[in-house]
């Protein structure tokens, strides 16, 4: 028997193309999208775009908040280049950020390399790991001021079972900010880790399987395959760490308040307080926009380096 | 009814709880129309009980409804600048001793000597000639007190006892040399400490002052701290700490806390203000004070204070209420609560027989502002006073940790304290342009 098939008037393949939208249509379509973009672009104006304007134009003033600003032009810029303080903050911000940013890399990587090993209950593990970067930094600031105790503290108890006679970590001008950093790099690997972690599901099988029939050992498997293979997840991880990194606040305040003798005070720190415990407003802001300034510069040179080291599997 | 939440309904609920919100912020910006609004820290069930009685008196009193804001006293200063910028501020609003002339020099606060002279109901006099000089600025009166008290010497009598030693005269001032070889002596076993404070400026300007010094000179425009008083002040306190070993480790800048200190049990001495008796009261041993340690200048410790204020942008209007409140809120009858909750500095004379013992000597700090014992010294600063304040902060405790002597680290602050110090006398400039 045969059978003929007769595509019917409704049938796709006689369904006349569809006629171009017409311009009513587009321009619901355009307006629904702006809607749904609304909510989001408002809170950008109001919290974003909205302050970083408002602090050029503050950064011009002269104002302490209670009295009329006064026009100070280029002025607060100009104190910036005499004031020491300024520059030492800068200096413990970059050596906070350069120090604690390839070390948290390094940790979150090494443990989702670890965690990508099919280890039974991984999600255990992963949310056990994830649980530093989920606490507030304030209370886990508090929790390793205990942990840094000289005497008695758990990091020199453990030291001190090495015969290694631990410092007074938290008011030593040395080891200040190591300590710091130690604390935040183990606050924040757990970001990183979860990235990295969803980076290497996304490396096709296959590829390992072709480098060990080519006779690929582990290190050069990773060397080869997985570190490019993950460079679009470490380019996101190092920018968003070091944009991070350069704002570093609470745990400064909570567990050294910028001591000794300012080794551990940061650029955010040192704006928040020349805003709001020296009500110098205009000051505040000209400093906030030079460290805008340096994370936009970073931020780009870091896209431009990525052209050329990270490479995406299209 | 129908399960189901349409879109139509959400967004009606979420446009309608945004103006419920919008409804409450508003009214959490200032208190309904007529009432004593105040403001004031506070850190615990206990003080809120205080500031709770205070508020039934002022109702009381006022006839009108009393709406206190309370903070803790950690976020209170940032929350009063927000307050005072936007308008939102309380009628009347409690302010540290020490930020007194920050305040003033940006015209923050209201001058209040025209209220004061236009009012024979408050009795100035009253008030302790210390509680009057922590309130002004620029010979003018800026608040009103409600506490103000001088550094005492807290000591443990039951490791006194235990050592066989007497303990110090509950009247006359040990001097230094006395007071050194006790905190020595009591430091002798291990794990206990002669003597405690706080590795802060605010605790070690009483030990310069004693010794006739000061951070700056008299006219506030130079730093002396490398003057040989002030140097001798703090080459004493500094030793204590570096030399003599006679204090507990510095384990933290931040959270080192004296009290905390003596309350282990193993401290022979503390220094701190007489506000802290009503924590010390949980203390499992026996204590009580004493006037602080006398130096070459005599006993003469920092004495601080607190007080309320009335803000600049205070409406005409509103002024009749302010001021009634200002009143009310430092009226006997108020610190006779302050003192009966066992507060025992409040500002005025006549409220000084509120508390009672514990501990026995309690009634020094009376005597003490009266100028009948010992002696003190009001807490001198500047309208930056934070940011000196912070500088100290950063360079002196290198010195209590022994990692820089003393003379050094003063040496290497001076330069940037005495710019400070012009940039304190440019805001005394700009504030008196700003009065004329």
């Amino acid at each position: 028997m045969t059978v003929q098939t007769t595509a019917g008037p409704s049938g796709p393949s006689q369904r006349p193309p569809d006629p171009p939208p017409r311009w009513r249509d587009r321009d619901r379509q355009t307006l629904a999208a702006w809607l749904f973009l609304l909510p989001s672009l408002v809170g950008f104006a109001v919290f974003t775009a909205g302050p970083v304007l408002a602090a050029g134009v503050v950064s011009l003033l002269d104002w302490n908040l209670f009295s009329p600003p006064a026009f100070a032009g280029p002025r607060n810029f100009a104190r910036l280049a005499g004031d020491a303080t300024f520059w030492s903050a800068l200096g413990n911000t970059a050596y906070f950020t350069f120090a604690s940013v390839p070390l948290t890399i390094v940790v979150s990587l090494a443990l989702a390399l670890l965690l990508n090993q099919g280890l039974r209950r991984m999600a255990v593990f992963r949310s056990l790991l994830l649980l530093p970067y989920a606490t507030i930094t304030v209370a886990v600031a508090f929790v390793w001021v205990w942990l840094y105790i000289p005497h008695g503290g758990l990091v020199n108890t453990v030291l001190s079972a090495f015969g290694i006679d631990g410092p007074a970590w938290l008011v030593s001008e040395r080891w200040a900010m190591p300590a710091l950093i130690a604390m935040s790099v183990w606050k924040g690997f757990g970001f990183g880790m979860v990235v990295f972690l969803a980076g290497l599901a996304a490396i096709p099988g296959q590829l390992y399987e072709a480098a060990r029939i080519d006779g690929c050992g582990p290190w050069q498997s990773f060397r080869r395959i997985t570190l490019p293979m993950l460079s679009p997840s470490v380019f996101f991880v190092v920018v968003t760490a070091i944009i991070a990194s350069f704002q570093v606040f609470d745990q400064a305040l909570v567990m050294t308040n910028g001591g000794p003798a300012w080794q551990t005070t940061t650029l955010v720190m040192y704006i928040y307080r020349t805003a709001f415990e020296n009500y110098d407003q205009g000051y505040a802001a000209a400093q906030s926009l030079v460290l805008f300034a340096f994370i936009a510069v970073i931020t780009v040179i870091q896209f431009r380096l990525q052209r050329r080291l990270v490479h995406y599997d299209h | 009814m129908s399960a189901t939440l349409s879109r139509r309904r959400l967004l009606g609920w979420a446009a309608a709880g945004g103006l419920a919100a919008t409804g409450l912020l508003g009214g959490c910006a200032s208190g309904p129309a007529g009432a004593a609004t105040w403001s004031m820290w506070s850190n615990s069930p206990d003080e809120g009980k205080v500031w709770a009685d205070f508020s039934t008196y002022v109702e009381r009193r006022l006839g009108v409804p009393s709406v206190p804001t309370l903070t803790p006293s950690d976020g209170y200063p940032t929350k009063l600048d927000l307050q005072l910028v936007s308008g939102t501020a309380s009628l009347v609003t409690a302010v540290n001793g020490w930020l007194v002339p920050t305040y003033a020099a940006r015209g923050a606060h209201r001058p209040l000597d025209d209220l004061i002279a236009g009012d024979p109901s408050l009795d100035v006099g009253d008030f302790y000639p210390a509680t009057r000089a922590i309130s002004s600025f620029g010979g003018r009166t800026y608040a009103i007190g409600f506490d103000v008290a001088p550094t005492v010497l807290y000591y443990n009598s039951s490791l006194f006892a235990q050592h066989g030693i007497a303990p110090p005269s509950p009247t006359e001032p040990m001097s230094w040399a006395a007071f050194r070889e006790l905190a020595i002596e009591f430091s002798r076993p291990e794990n206990q400490y002669g003597f405690t404070c706080a590795p802060n400026i605010d605790d070690l300007v009483s030990w310069i002052y004693c010794a006739g010094g000061n951070v700056m000179n008299q006219a506030q425009t130079l730093s002396t701290l490398g003057a040989p008083e002030a140097m001798a002040g703090l080459d004493f306190v500094v030793g204590l700490f570096a030399r003599d070993r006679a204090t507990p480790p510095i384990k933290n800048l931040v959270t080192e806390n004296p009290l905390a200190n003596f309350l282990q049990g193993n401290v022979a001495f503390m220094q701190n203000g007489p506000w802290q008796v009503v924590n010390a009261r949980k203390a499992t041993f026996d204590w009580d004070i004493v006037p602080f340690p006398a130096g070459p200048a005599g006993s003469t410790p920092r004495v601080s204070g607190s007080s309320f204020a009335v803000p600049a942008g205070t409406s005409e209007r509103d002024l009749p209420l302010a001021w009634a409140l200002l009143k009310t809120l430092t009226s006997t009858g108020a610190l006779d609560i302050y003192g009966r909750a066992g507060r025992n500095n409040p500002a005025r004379r006549s409220a000084g027989t509120a508390f009672r013992p514990p501990p026995a000597n309690l009634g020094i700090v009376q005597r003490i502002l009266a100028g009948e014992l010992a002696g003190g010294h009001p807490f001198d600063v500047t309208t930056n006073w934070y940011q000196i304040r912070q500088l100290l902060a950063q360079d002196l405790p290198r010195s209590l940790l022994g990692q820089v002597p003393v003379r050094d680290a003063v040496a290497a602050l001076t330069p940037r304290l005495d710019v400070l110090m012009s940039q304190h006398q440019d805001n005394v400039r700009l504030a008196a342009q700003r009065r004329r």
